[in-house]
């Protein structure tokens, strides 16, 4: 009866083909797995065609979803190789580690709370050597105290430290994952480790009840008589494994300890995630180049750089033939003057960027998402247990009386009962986890902001997202709160965050929202363009006024939108100097939006300023007469303005001084918004009229598309109205102005008497005597 | 002949040391020579030193009888491994960058590590035409006997495909498209075909080109996709970290001091800080500690640029003040660098002086003498 120890890094494609090799020549009776025993039974999935990887062992407690771990697993895992072994040459399969069950039951609340919803992995990778948290290069800064912990932590480093290397994982890359040389490949690392680990005893009491329990398992196994036992696990622990020897300290060490009760499933990971370094330790840099060494036996050099030249023409970037093989030459003379075998991953990509690129970095994004990463979502099988987010769901569903159904239904929610505003919650959540099943439409025939509509319908494919959203968190609260920090932290430009702060609100959302509004409030000292503040105004001042029906806190937000609106203020009549027709126009919304905000929130303060900053923005020359107009438009739509400084408006706007075009952008501005409002500014229309009939005749033509289009937002019956307007303008004032001018028409008294006695006679009155 | 021989020799050292600016090559002979004798790996044809050893002559290094080698490139030493690699794999390299990132020196001193030769120039200018890069004639000759060799007038470029060796060219995209499209074929083919004379100059083994050329310029003629995708481009990149900056700084300062020979002190390390820190924060519109917004002026303010106004202030120093570099030499030559645009840097300028300088502990001496001049 012999042990065979293998010891591995997680996710190491040199490991992994090394230890299919090894396997099929020793052709082991039993294969025992570093893993947890609670997902034993889901091991069957695995044969199951539908199981594609990247997918996920998921560990979690069913009545605290949130309490979970997550095992990844892809092609080119060591574990998930041995499983597939196991399989094929049909010897049984067996997960050794400490259960989750225990573990699980150690977390303390706290802990918890502490980790991020989508690091709850504790599991296998927390006293890992090969795939450490403390990735931190040494650095020369660093005190002796400091280096002393994360040898502690990362012992690798000391081996790869001896070889001269800074970054263990990069010697660990050259040393094991690119070897070609398999020979006694196990046996090295075993003996390498066996010297690492003399004179350092487990980490932690945790460590040591891990170990004690893959030895304890592996006495059962050599109980039950099997001969050639396999045990693969992470290399630091093969030394301790070896030789279970007497059980007696392991069984005691594991006695009476608390266990909780767990369910495991698979769900589908994504490669991204296992790129995904802080949360998940054993995190891989580039699954999609480890995919590339794992699926490509040979000239793998020559296969990246085509691929990634394919990818950049598909991109409409040049990439000739030639240039991949000077690309592929400078790769491998790289290699050759770093004194390595072959080229790795860094080679390429300095070759493709030097040669490829011409030197530019910004297509190496491109090439870092879809080849080294290389975004690929796993699948499972239809039948494997349903994840916590499915029950969680399934849960709110039932306990708020919401059946999905594929049929289209109606859902009226009065926000102010507190089960319908739960409802809305939910279906709000969803939404942003990308499963709408339910669109929000516009409230008909109800006064009240307390009324929401909604229009639901059930799809099968949710089931899915579902399953995919599982990623993010196990309950909908946590999963949403997740996505929506993970998207904040992305988005770098001010509307985007606030339309996200938007859906946070709406989906009561407290972490979420604390962590966007911090987002904002940084973003917002740090953004140069004062439009973003400008537009990311109306949002919250939409939350700021409707947080009653909410019961969100308006004392959060109230003090940023102060500070956005003021930045905007000093930053307004600078931003409006020196704008093109197109800018001025974009200048146009985010006033508008800056409007919309005061009117929403009707701050007597707020406004005061803003109608003074307005007022600047008009009587200031050199600025776009879109922008001007419009500013005028405001003020006298909230009649801050009496006729007199009206008329001077006008008059300097359309002096005859004034270039034409702007004279004409100015109508434009000042008629932008609601035509039934600027129908009685009878000195607008005379002003307006005045100018257009002092125009040159070409002049005018050449102005006419903009007059137009100043007309042309109006409703058919607003632009009727106008017309009349425009056309009765002269008949109160007409005798004013035949007076002053002289121009009228003339009067003949004489013939105009002949007329009337008929007149008079039609109309009934007598006239003369 | 001996003799004659000899004062030959003393005749090039007297001249060596007379002139400004020595070559690479010459100034740092010693270095070279060290390297080729403990350099026991391979070389590609026609090298004087290994890829190891060219890249060690620029990162600097220690040999092993302990003889040092100083560093004449600080940054990443991976490009300069990629543009070794290049030149090993006989492709053409393309240094680009914005002014001042030490596209020139490096390319000097590859030429001097790899040929110990860095004199093969061409200097890209609007005026250059295709003579410079193929080659001329000796107009009174070819009057006389007709086109000959004799008549005929090498290029430097011409002279490195027969000499196997690095030829330069300076400003690459200064030099006029149609001028540069001469460069394709003699870059894919080797060969500069001579139909006067009805033959052809073929490159011999080591030739190869490094060019040059900056990204920020205007009016310059981009290079075409063609002759593009004939150089291997490695982008220089501005200083990374301020520390990296400083010792940039400090030491072609206090070699560029030796050659000039300044009355002055060699700048304290202090003043030398003051001054990156002043073209870090406004090149990046970013204080150092990363809480205050700038804005940038049009210039680029380069790491050279940075050097130029420590050596004016020296000289400042040297020559009016009492040796020693202090705020008021720096003044002058630190706000003609930065204001290139009288209107717009002005404000720049005002502001940073006002919210940044004005406040910062120990800038005091700054503060003032920036006032006193503008």
């Amino acid at each position: 009866m012999t042990i065979h120890v293998f010891g591995i890094r997680h996710h190491g494609p040199g490991c992994a083909r090394s230890l299919r090799a090894a396997l099929l020549k020793l052709e082991p009776d039993i294969l025992l797995i570093e893993g947890p025993p609670d997902a034993q039974d889901m091991l069957p999935f695995i044969q199951n065609p539908a199981m594609k990887p990247p997918v996920a062992l998921l560990i979690y407690a069913p009545d605290q979803p949130a309490k979970a771990v997550y095992y990844p697993f892809t092609d080119y895992s060591p574990e998930w190789q041995a499983l597939k072994y196991a399989h094929s040459a049909n010897v049984p399969a067996r997960f050794i580690d400490l259960p989750q069950a225990i573990q699980l039951a150690q977390v303390t609340h706290e802990e918890q709370d502490k980790e991020e919803p989508l690091a709850g992995s504790e599991g296998e990778t927390e006293s890992n050597p090969t795939n450490s948290d403390v990735l931190t290069l040494p650095q020369s800064g660093q005190s002796e105290e400091e280096q002393q912990i994360q040898l502690h932590d990362d012992p690798l480093s000391l081996l790869a430290q001896a070889a001269g290397y800074t970054d263990h994982e990069l010697w660990w890359e050259r040393q094991i994952e690119q070897r070609q040389d398999m020979v006694g490949f196990f046996e090295s690392i075993l003996e390498a480790m066996t010297e690492l680990r003399i004179n350092r005893p487990p980490k932690d009491e945790h460590e040591a009840q891990r170990e004690a329990s893959m030895r304890q398992n592996i006495r059962v196994a050599q109980r039950e008589g099997f001969q050639r036992i396999a045990v693969v696990c992470g290399a630091w622990h093969a030394p301790v494994l070896v030789d279970p020897g007497p059980d007696k300290a392991d069984a005691e060490l594991l006695h009476g300890l608390k266990r909780i009760k767990v369910a495991s499933t698979w769900i589908p990971w994504t490669n991204s995630r296992l790129a995904y370094r802080s949360g998940y330790g054993a995190g891989v840099e580039a699954p999609g180049w480890y995919a590339h060494l794992w699926s490509v036996k040979d000239r793998n050099a020559i296969r990246w750089i085509t691929k990634a030249a394919r990818l950049l023409r598909k991109n409409d970037l040049d990439a000739s033939s030639a240039s991949v093989i000077e690309a592929v030459r400078l790769s491998e003379a790289l290699s050759a003057m770093r004194d390595l075998t072959q080229p790795g991953l860094a080679e390429h990509n300095e070759a493709i960027q030097t040669v490829l690129c011409h030197g530019d970095s910004a297509p190496m994004d491109l090439i870092r998402t879809k080849m080294e990463i290389g975004e690929k979502l796993g699948q499972v099988p239809q039948d494997v247990p349903a994840v916590p987010l499915q029950h969680d769901l399934e849960q709110l569903q039932r306990r708020l009386r919401l059946k999905p159904s594929a049929e289209h239904k109606q859902l009226e929610l009065d926000l102010r009962e507190k089960n319908e505003r739960a409802r809305s919650q939910l279906l709000h959540r969803l939404h942003l986890l990308g499963i709408p099943w339910g669109e929000i439409m516009p409230v008909r025939n109800k006064k009240g902001t307390f009324w929401e509509y909604w229009q639901l319908q059930w799809k099968v494919e949710f089931s899915l997202t579902i399953i995919e959203a599982n990623i993010w968190g196990n309950t909908i609260e946590t999963a949403t709160t997740a996505y929506l920090n993970d998207a904040a932290s992305k988005q770098p430009e001010l509307p985007q965050l606030t339309h996200l702060l938007k859906g946070a609100l709406l989906a009561e959302l407290p972490v979420a929202i604390a962590q966007l509004l911090k987002e904002i409030q940084k973003r917002a000292t740090i953004t140069a363009d004062v439009r973003h503040l400008m537009d990311a105004l109306p949002p919250l001042a939409q939350i700021a006024r409707y947080s009653d029906v909410r019961q969100t806190r308006a004392e959060d937000i109230l003090p940023i939108i102060d500070g956005l609106f003021e930045r905007s203020l000093i930053g307004l009549p600078g931003a409006c100097a020196s704008l093109d027709d197109e800018a001025a126009a974009g200048m146009l919304t985010s006033i508008d939006h800056v409007m919309e905000s005061i009117q929403l929130l009707d701050l007597a303060e707020q406004r005061t300023h803003w109608n003074r900053t307005l007022r600047r923005i008009a009587e200031s020359e050199n600025i776009h007469g879109l922008v001007r107009g419009h500013c005028c438009r405001l003020l006298l739509d909230q009649q801050a303005l009496n006729n007199d400084e009206i008329q001077n408006l006008i008059n300097l706007a359309l002096a005859s001084a004034v270039p034409t075009a702007q004279a004409a952008a100015w109508i434009e501005g000042i008629l932008h918004g609601n035509g039934v409002r600027i129908l009685h500014q009878d000195n607008l229309w005379l002003a307006l009229d005045r100018w257009q009939s002092e125009l040159a005749a070409d002049t005018f033509t050449a102005l006419l598309p903009i007059l137009r289009r100043a007309f042309a937002n109006f409703q058919p019956p607003e632009r009727r109205q106008m017309g009349e307007k425009v056309k009765r303008l002269h008949q109160p004032a007409s005798q004013r102005i035949t007076g002053a001018s002289g121009q009228g028409p003339i009067l003949h008294p004489a013939h105009a008497d002949l007329v009337l006695p008929l007149l008079a006679q039609i109309m009934g009155v007598s006239y003369g005597n | 002949m001996t003799t004659a021989k000899n004062i030959e020799h003393t005749d090039t050292t007297s001249l060596e040391q007379a002139v400004l600016r020595r070559h690479a090559e010459q100034q740092y002979a010693e270095e070279l020579a060290e390297l080729a004798k403990h350099d026991t790996r391979q070389r590609p044809p026609n090298w004087q030193l290994s890829p190891w050893a060219v890249r060690t002559y620029l990162m600097g290094g220690t040999l092993k009888n302990g003889f040092v080698i100083t560093p004449k490139y600080v940054g990443n030493a991976r490009l300069i491994e990629i543009a070794v690699a290049t030149l090993a794999t006989d492709r053409a390299l393309l240094l680009y960058g914005v002014p001042g990132t030490a596209k020139s020196w490096v390319s000097e001193h590859l030429a001097a590590a790899i040929m110990g030769d860095s004199t093969l120039l061409i200097q890209g200018t609007a005026g250059t035409d295709e003579n410079a890069i193929r080659y001329g004639w000796n107009y009174a000759r070819l009057l006389v006997e007709g086109p000959s060799e004799a008549a005929l007038v090498v290029s430097p470029m011409m002279n490195a495909m027969q000499e196997g060796k690095i030829a330069r060219i300076e400003e690459l995209t200064r030099i006029p498209s149609e001028v540069q499209d001469t460069l394709i074929t003699i870059l894919s083919e080797k060969t500069l075909p001579i139909p006067e004379l009805n033959t052809e100059a073929q490159a011999h083994k080591g030739f190869n080109v490094i060019a040059t050329a900056n990204n920020r310029d205007k009016g310059v003629n981009e290079l075409s996709s063609a002759l593009m995708r004939r150089f291997n481009t490695v982008i220089l990149p501005l200083p990374d970290s301020i520390d990296e900056e400083i010792q940039i700084v400090d030491q072609r300062v206090t070699s560029l001091g030796r050659a000039l020979e300044l009355p002055a002190e060699k700048p304290a390390l202090e003043e030398i800080r003051r001054v990156v820190t002043i073209f870090r924060e406004l090149r990046s519109g970013l204080t150092i500690d990363g809480k205050t917004r700038l804005k940038s002026p049009s210039g680029t303010l380069s790491t050279a640029e940075a050097i130029s106004v420590i050596n004016s202030g020296l000289a400042m120093a040297g020559y009016y003040g009492d040796g020693i570099l202090n705020a008021s030499d720096l003044a002058a030559s630190l706000t003609g660098a930065i204001l290139k645009d009288p209107v717009q840097d002005r404000v720049v300028w005002l502001e940073y002086l006002q919210t940044v300088v004005k406040d910062r502990e120990g800038w005091k001496d700054l503060y003032r003498s920036f006032n006193e001049v503008l």
